[in-house]
């Protein structure tokens, strides 16, 4: 959901995204609790019963109070065509619905239904390129309005404009294929249509969108927030971020940029139309401009007038240790988010198959992990998706042991000693932790050459086709939990430009893309299972990469906050059904 | 007392001139463009352009410059058509990211950072003054010994290192304090001091620290002046010699720091701010710059200009007031 914004322009809007997965990797050890895998059980559900509003009562839940959310920084954007953050989409939940949505109950099934629409979306003809959503009855806007697919559609239409850009673009993208999505179309500004080219809104409850090519996901991308209603009237275009205009819960009561958000119920929102929200909370206030450390230990110290307080920012390390005692510890909510963390290995350079075999023998995960905080950042990888991941099963090829197997790299190397340059990211963390890699794989029979790289350009560097660097540690998440959104960016050869490439191992072979293709043309409930299976098959034969390991949330909430759990669509502590202890 | 203070607004207002003249021109060496900063990562050269027209950013240096001290005076409109925003005088320019006129940021943020201060300032001044003072002429006692040892650890202490014990013993570990917020002071005088109590606390004790320390030397040199042995030889009380001759003298460097400790303090407590959560001037200082926020950043550099130029005009009439050895002309 973050993918890119959260991992690949980390270093870029690292300011603004202290929140995000940027200071995530900073947490440090203690804490730490066995490994756990879990298997993802998401799926698409059409069944009535997921389908249907309102959202099933929480046990013991009682409706009122305040929800206080401590947070380091202020929203980059609330508008939905810009959103692309996932605490900006998680907020985004309450102010708008967007056609399809995530419906969770902490029992790590996810599971894919129809928000605004009554389903997830009819396949017309069966081969995923037309799609028609119908929406529910009686949803209605803050003014009490109804919503009608115009304004999706028009929501759609305005995400096309320039100076909206920061959004997703799937849904775009599928629309012009070939080239960049806005070259055709620049959404309904200075006399642009209100829709763009393959949406039709045949009736108020009705919208169809007509791909040109196949696209099994479009449930999924029609759970990003670009498809919130918009209604034209109300569009204020570059200021709408500031009050987005509500179809869900809640709506804006004050907002002061980098101080305060506040918001209010909205009278006009009615829970027999919501399968995913219960909304118990009178309404949420988000409280920015504070430190990490500030934010943990007043939760840590649940003061009276912070029992009804939650934070999306991880625990920092120095504030761990208090974090485990009685009282605490049952109010940490962690575990795994949807990225992993791997150390790239650049196969245009590094050809030789044994020597990517022997890395994956000879990196120590456990050091990796400690040079950023150990078990509360994360859990050692042996996959390229994360647990969160749609299907997802754990497998390992290599079955090393997670400090490294000696005896296999000196096999592999046959005497060999490698010569190759580590890039890493010139802030602290990264540089220790390439420290600590160099140090592991010096000792296990590489050269390693360091070359540290401005944090700011770090995955531009990196992204670079003719990039003179062997090896470089990166991060990325899926925009949607399924393996389409990991796979084919990460490693479909055909993806690869001069600059700017998602696909930092530079791997590129044909049987690869020619399952990614096959894969693609499966019915959406199979895919699953293919993404995973080729993950394997990437690992096993290509091995393009060391995956490290799964990054880890670990956020805190007060005593008065009940029903929590970590989302595992955003990979934060949930918003929809929570609610505030009486 | 007229003239001397024309003469000086006079100048205060051509030093303004130059810092703003400054500030410009350090912007227009940023490396960056701010443009390319607002429009994001996928952003092309025509959206960058777009951005430049509605900041005023694509004009020439002193087109930007004369446009800006238009604003002040009449107002100005950024923009044109559907993207046009007002922003009426006095307009210090307009904040694209905030969606609002950078005067009504200020507003906004100001009046933490004044609380901040206000308070502080009373605290540290009525503190460190007194204690000051009265080690003077109890020079030599315990009293003294103990207050110099106590402002000797207060002046070596810094915000961050005191402010973080306050909150840890006081708000943390007991619960004595709430964490500080801040209230209006007109929506609820009683919660606009206890929210802010612990920065007050802060701020009151390194400074009256450093106040203490300065007070009781200005007061011992003081005392041993000749016009302090007329007062005594002329059969004054102790009391008078003391509030009437010798604080007087001895307070005059007193109010100079002080005017200046508060005109900075004014500008910004970015780490007072920033301990205590609290989203005054000097948070939003740091980040505008942060964002590259420039119309906020040239507006609360000129504003922290202003104060220290206020606060000497300040200092030096009230030079005039305490001290009779000063006439103003």
């Amino acid at each position: 959901m973050r993918g890119r914004t959260r991992t690949l322009t980390c270093g870029v809007l690292a300011v603004a995204l202290v929140a995000g997965g940027c200071t995530r990797t900073t947490d440090s050890g203690g804490g730490g609790e066995e490994k756990k895998t879990k298997t993802q059980t998401g799926s698409i559900s059409y069944e009535a019963a997921d389908n249907r509003g309102p959202a099933a009562a929480v046990d013991g839940a009682t409706r009122g109070g305040t929800v206080t959310v401590m947070q380091v920084s202020d929203f980059e954007h609330l508008d939905p065509a810009r959103n692309y953050v996932n605490v900006q989409q998680v907020t985004g939940g309450l102010l708008y619905r967007a056609l399809n949505g995530y419906k969770e109950n902490g029992s790590g099934q996810l599971l894919l239904v129809g928000d605004l629409a009554t389903n997830p979306g009819k396949d017309v003809d069966g081969d995923c390129k037309v799609w028609e959503f119908t929406l529910r009855d009686g949803v209605k806007y803050e003014d009490g309005s109804p919503v009608t697919s115009r304004d999706v559609a028009y929501g759609i239409g305005r995400s096309f404009a320039p100076s909206l850009n920061e959004g997703p673009h799937y849904i775009q993208q599928w629309l012009y294929p070939g080239g960049v999505y806005n070259a055709a179309y620049k959404g309904p500004y200075d006399g642009g249509k209100p829709a763009p080219d393959g949406i039709t809104t045949p009736d108020d409850r009705t919208i169809r969108f007509t791909f040109p090519q196949p696209h099994c996901d479009m449930p999924y991308a029609a759970a990003l927030p670009t498809s919130a209603p918009v209604p034209a009237g109300k569009d204020t275009r570059d200021q709408y971020d500031l009050r987005p205009f509500s179809s869900g819960p809640y709506k804006v009561k004050s907002y002061q940029r980098d101080v305060a958000l506040e918001l209010e119920r909205n009278p006009n929102w009615d829970p027999k139309t919501d399968p995913l929200r219960t909304a118990y909370p009178d309404g949420w206030r988000f409280t920015f401009g504070l430190e990490s450390a500030q934010i943990a230990e007043r939760l840590v110290a649940d003061a009276p007038a912070d029992q009804a307080s939650m934070s999306w920012v991880d625990v920092p390390p120095a504030v761990l240790p208090r974090t485990t005692s009685g009282g605490v510890a049952e109010r940490v909510v962690k575990g795994p988010t949807q990225y992993t963390w791997v150390l790239n290995i650049n196969t245009q350079r590094v050809t030789d198959l044994n020597i990517r075999k022997a890395l994956n023998y000879a990196v120590d995960k456990d050091a990796v992990l400690k040079a950023i905080g150990g078990q509360a950042a994360g859990s050692p990888a042996t996959t390229l998706m994360s647990p969160t991941t749609a299907g997802f099963h754990q497998y390992d090829v290599f079955n090393a042991p997670i400090s490294g197997d000696r005896a296999k790299v000196a096999e592999l190397l046959a005497g060999k000693r490698p010569k190759l340059v580590l890039a890493h990211s010139n802030i602290e963390l990264r540089t220790q932790q390439a420290e600590a890699l160099r140090k592991n794989l010096t000792d296990m029979g590489f050269d390693i050459v360091m070359k540290p790289i401005e944090n700011s350009s770090y995955y531009d560097e990196i992204g670079r086709k003719n990039n003179p660097y062997d090896l470089y540690i990166g991060g990325w998440g899926s925009d949607w939990p399924t393996g389409s959104t990991i796979i084919p960016p990460l490693y479909d050869g055909r993806e690869i430009v001069a600059e700017g490439n998602n696909n930092l191992s530079y791997l590129n072979e044909s049987a690869v893309s020619a399952e990614i293709d096959r894969i693609r043309k499966l019915p959406a409930a199979e895919q699953d299972a293919g993404w995973m299976a080729l993950d394997e098959k990437i690992m096993r034969e290509s091995v393009p990469v060391v995956p490290c390991y799964y990054d880890a949330a670990y956020e805190l909430h007060g005593s008065k906050i009940g029903n929590t759990f970590l989302s595992d669509a955003y990979g934060i502590l949930q918003a929809n059904t929570i609610y505030v202890k009486q | 007392m007229l003239r001397f203070i024309v003469r000086r607004l006079l100048v205060a207002a051509a030093t303004l001139v130059v810092i703003s003249l400054v500030t410009f021109g350090l912007f227009f060496a940023v490396p960056s463009s701010p443009a390319k900063v607002m429009c994001g990562k996928s952003c092309t050269a025509e959206d960058i352009a777009q951005v430049e027209a509605r900041l005023g950013i694509d004009q020439p240096l002193p087109r930007q410059y004369t446009d800006f001290v238009r604003g002040v005076f009449v107002g100005r409109t950024y923009g044109e058509g559907d993207f046009a925003r007002r922003c009426p005088a006095p307009c210090l320019g307009y904040s694209f990211r905030n969606n609002q006129p950078v005067t009504e940021i200020i507003a906004q943020r100001l009046p933490v950072t004044a609380s901040i201060v206000a308070g502080g300032a009373v605290l540290w001044l009525l503190l460190g003054v007194s204690l000051g003072m009265v080690s003077a002429l109890w020079r030599g006692t315990v009293f003294d010994r103990a207050a110099i040892g106590v402002t000797l650890a207060g002046a070596s202490m810094q915000v961050y290192f005191f402010g973080l014990i306050l909150l840890y013993v006081l708000v943390y570990a007991t619960g004595l304090l709430p964490f500080p917020s801040y209230t209006p002071l007109t929506e609820n005088p009683l919660r606009w001091a206890a929210g802010l109590l612990l920065p007050w606390m802060t701020l009151g004790f390194l400074n009256s620290a450093l106040y203490a320390r300065l007070s009781r030397a200005q007061m011992l040199e003081t005392l041993s002046e000749d016009f302090v042995r007329t007062a005594r030889a002329k059969g004054l009380s102790p009391r008078q010699v003391h509030l009437r001759h010798a604080l007087r003298a001895a307070i005059t460097p007193i109010v100079t720091i002080a005017g200046l400790d508060i005109g900075t303090s004014l500008g910004g407590t970015f780490i007072t701010e920033s301990i205590f959560g609290l989203q005054g001037l000097g948070k939003a200082t740091v980040e505008a710059v942060q964002f590259l926020n420039l119309p906020l950043v040239m507006a609360t550099v000129l504003l922290a200009a202003v104060f220290i130029v206020v606060a000497n005009i300040v200092v030096d009439v009230l030079y005039a007031v305490i001290d009779p050895r000063v006439r103003l002309n």
